[in-house]
């Protein structure tokens, strides 16, 4: 792809710059439109001329299309990559549904009629898929998702909004590819393990040890990246290259692992918030604290040519025969 | 687990021969990056595992196999057996049997009845040592792999049958020989003979089973299993992709009739072993 012109919305959040940074170093890139809920003056790239950088409600579908139809149209953006995602496990309601899904829903219905547009990237999460005891250790791309009427809006918006997405994947001129990333661990990606590491000591359920998945920021940008120049469609899961048991990742970032029965977790959790102020809902973590669930990059390793290359780095890392 | 890899490998070098460590060393798995293969096997916990239940397998059920040369050294397969015991020591002692009997080592892969992961401590062990809950998921990566699974296709029902029903071999399910034709593997049919002595059951309680998600939990008349005699038989490997295509694989009819070739082949490897036995304990 020569000279492209790419718009990146959720352009503040920590992945949002982290692939603004690197599009800006990509020669192939010739212009990026940066959207941000945030005053403009806030955000700030290198290299100017290459980025425009504008504050959009989401929210709202007008603000959207005015966006679409005018910056982005001016631009000729030809490719959408679409970030924008609450990160609070706890921020509930119809601002959040909106910004969550009807955004997502919003940007694919004009995208499709948009004279420039011709691909959507969307960042989708790990957490769409469900974590149960009969279900697959290692989930490929038609695991069932997480569908359930208890789970928290934080699950239910990524499920409507990747399922959006998916929906619409053959119906439209429009090459729509859904990112479901392994879980991020680094501040400002709304990382619930991330925020569950931040205390000294980790509770843990008692007789459980499953293994996860982690991905680091480098990597996800590198998924991005591939998403962006290729043009393949569909869904495609972005494992991250560590994967290891809760313990062991516990211990890895220097933190104290406590098993506990597990009926405690849920309120101590909720004390933990109350007091500290975390973000770590142990109610909506609690099936992947018992039960493994290891993405399969394969389809994206065949497809994409993505492979996990930039493992996390530990503050706490043993020696291998130490681990 | 409660204690780490390091934990198990010391204990491990404290009990097992130091043949058998070095034989270990080049034990084959898919190392995910940190030591641990994607379902959460550690060659530390596999050590630590044949360390524990290696003097069962000597000494408490002095365990007498045949035909380990049926046993494929590389690439995928499904070992099939019969499965009874109340508790599932002959898996442990198959899973000791194959370990032991092949070079390089080859730790097959049990695939257990979807409560056991939820077992807390008894999950999180099983998995350190190569068992994944069997869901068609799980043995669809592992035969892709080349792994090699280990499938009890009577389920359940085999293990807590009566004790008057002993040696009398449930209905198969279909999902070892579907798998085996889809991923091209062999059907290696293995019995094991002496674990349906080794604890008489009373009774059967589906109540009890409930709060632990468990169809029933067996009541046996021993509160330990009986010191009887493991004698476990391998059998000619069932070839069921050299005769089927891959599509076969959605043929009911095909994987019906495979699967009872399988429980055939498994029946008369139980009479086999019944007949040159000398008795429960010898």
């Amino acid at each position: 792809m020569k000279g492209a012109h790419i718009l990146v919305t959720g352009a503040a959040s920590t992945l949002g710059e982290a692939l603004i940074r690197s599009l800006l170093a990509d020669s192939r890139v010739q212009h990026v439109l940066a959207v941000t809920g945030r005053p403009v003056e806030e955000v700030c790239f290198d290299e100017p001329d290459r980025v425009t950088v504008i504050q959009v409600d989401l929210r709202r579908s007008r603000r959207v299309h005015d966006m679409l139809f005018g910056p982005a149209r001016d631009l000729g953006v030809d490719v959408v990559v679409h970030l924008a995602m609450h990160h609070g496990a706890f921020r509930e309601g119809s601002g959040v549904h909106a910004y969550n899904v009807e955004a997502t829903r919003s940007i694919i219905a004009l995208s499709e009629r948009h004279p420039t547009i011709r691909r959507l990237v969307v960042r989708s999460d790990a957490a769409v898929y469900q974590v149960q005891r009969d279900l697959p250790v290692l989930i490929s791309e038609d695991h069932p998702l997480n569908m359930g009427g208890s789970a928290p809006q934080w699950v239910r918006d990524r499920v409507e909004a990747d399922v959006t997405a998916c929906t619409r994947m053959g119906l439209s001129p429009l090459q729509i590819v859904v990112l479901r990333m392994a879980e991020i661990l680094a501040p400002g990606t709304g990382s619930q393990l991330f925020d569950y590491l931040e205390s000294i000591v980790c509770l843990r359920p008692a007789g459980y040890d499953p293994m996860v998945n982690l991905l680091t920021l480098d990597d996800a940008v590198v998924a991005l990246q591939k998403a962006i120049h290729s043009d393949a469609v569909g869904v495609f899961n972005v494992p991250g290259a560590d994967t290891l048991p809760l313990s062991a990742c516990i211990r890895k970032w220097g933190r104290i692992g406590v098993p506990i029965p597990g009926a405690w977790m849920t309120p101590l959790y909720r004390v933990r918030r109350r007091v500290t102020g975390h973000d770590f809902r142990y109610g909506m973590n609690r099936r992947r604290f018992h039960y493994s669930g290891v993405l399969d990059g394969t389809r994206a390793r065949e497809v994409l040519g993505y492979v996990p290359s930039h493992p996390v780095d530990w503050p706490a890392d043993a020696p291998a025969e130490d681990e | 687990m409660p204690f780490p890899p390091a934990i198990a490998r010391a204990i491990a070098l404290s009990l097992l021969d130091p043949d058998e460590v070095e034989r270990l060393r080049n034990l084959h798995f898919d190392d995910a990056g940190h030591g641990y293969d994607p379902f959460g096997m550690h060659p530390a916990f596999v050590a630590l595992g044949l360390a524990l239940a290696g003097p069962l397998y000597d000494r408490y059920f002095r365990v007498e196999s045949r035909g380990h040369e049926h046993i494929p050294r590389s690439g995928p397969a499904v070992l099939a057996g019969n499965h009874s015991g109340n508790l599932p020591f002959d898996g442990a002692m198959v899973w000791v049997d194959v370990l032991r009997h092949t070079d390089p080592p080859r730790v097959p892969r049990p695939a257990a009845d979807h409560f056991v992961p939820a077992l807390p401590w008894v999950g999180t062990f099983f998995a350190r040592g190569g068992v994944v809950g069997g869901s068609r998921g799980n043995a669809r990566a592992l035969l892709e792999s080349g792994a090699m699974l280990m499938i009890f296709p009577e389920g359940t029902p085999g293990i807590i049958k009566p004790w008057k029903e002993r040696y009398q071999l449930r209905r198969f399910t279909v999902g070892h020989a579907e798998m085996a034709i889809r991923h091209r593997a062999p059907i290696v049919p293995f019995a094991v003979v002496g674990a349906e002595e080794q604890m008489p059951q009373l009774f059967a309680s589906k109540l009890l089973g409930r709060p632990f998600g468990i169809p029933a939990v067996p009541i046996p008349a021993t509160p330990i299993p009986l010191p009887v005699r493991y004698h476990i038989r391998y059998g000619e490997p069932i070839r069921a992709h050299d005769e089927h295509p891959p599509e076969d694989a959605d043929d009911p009819e095909v994987v019906r009739r495979v699967a009872d070739q399988v429980r055939d082949a498994v029946a008369a490897l139980v009479e086999r072993g019944l007949r040159e036995r000398r008795g429960i304990f010898r």
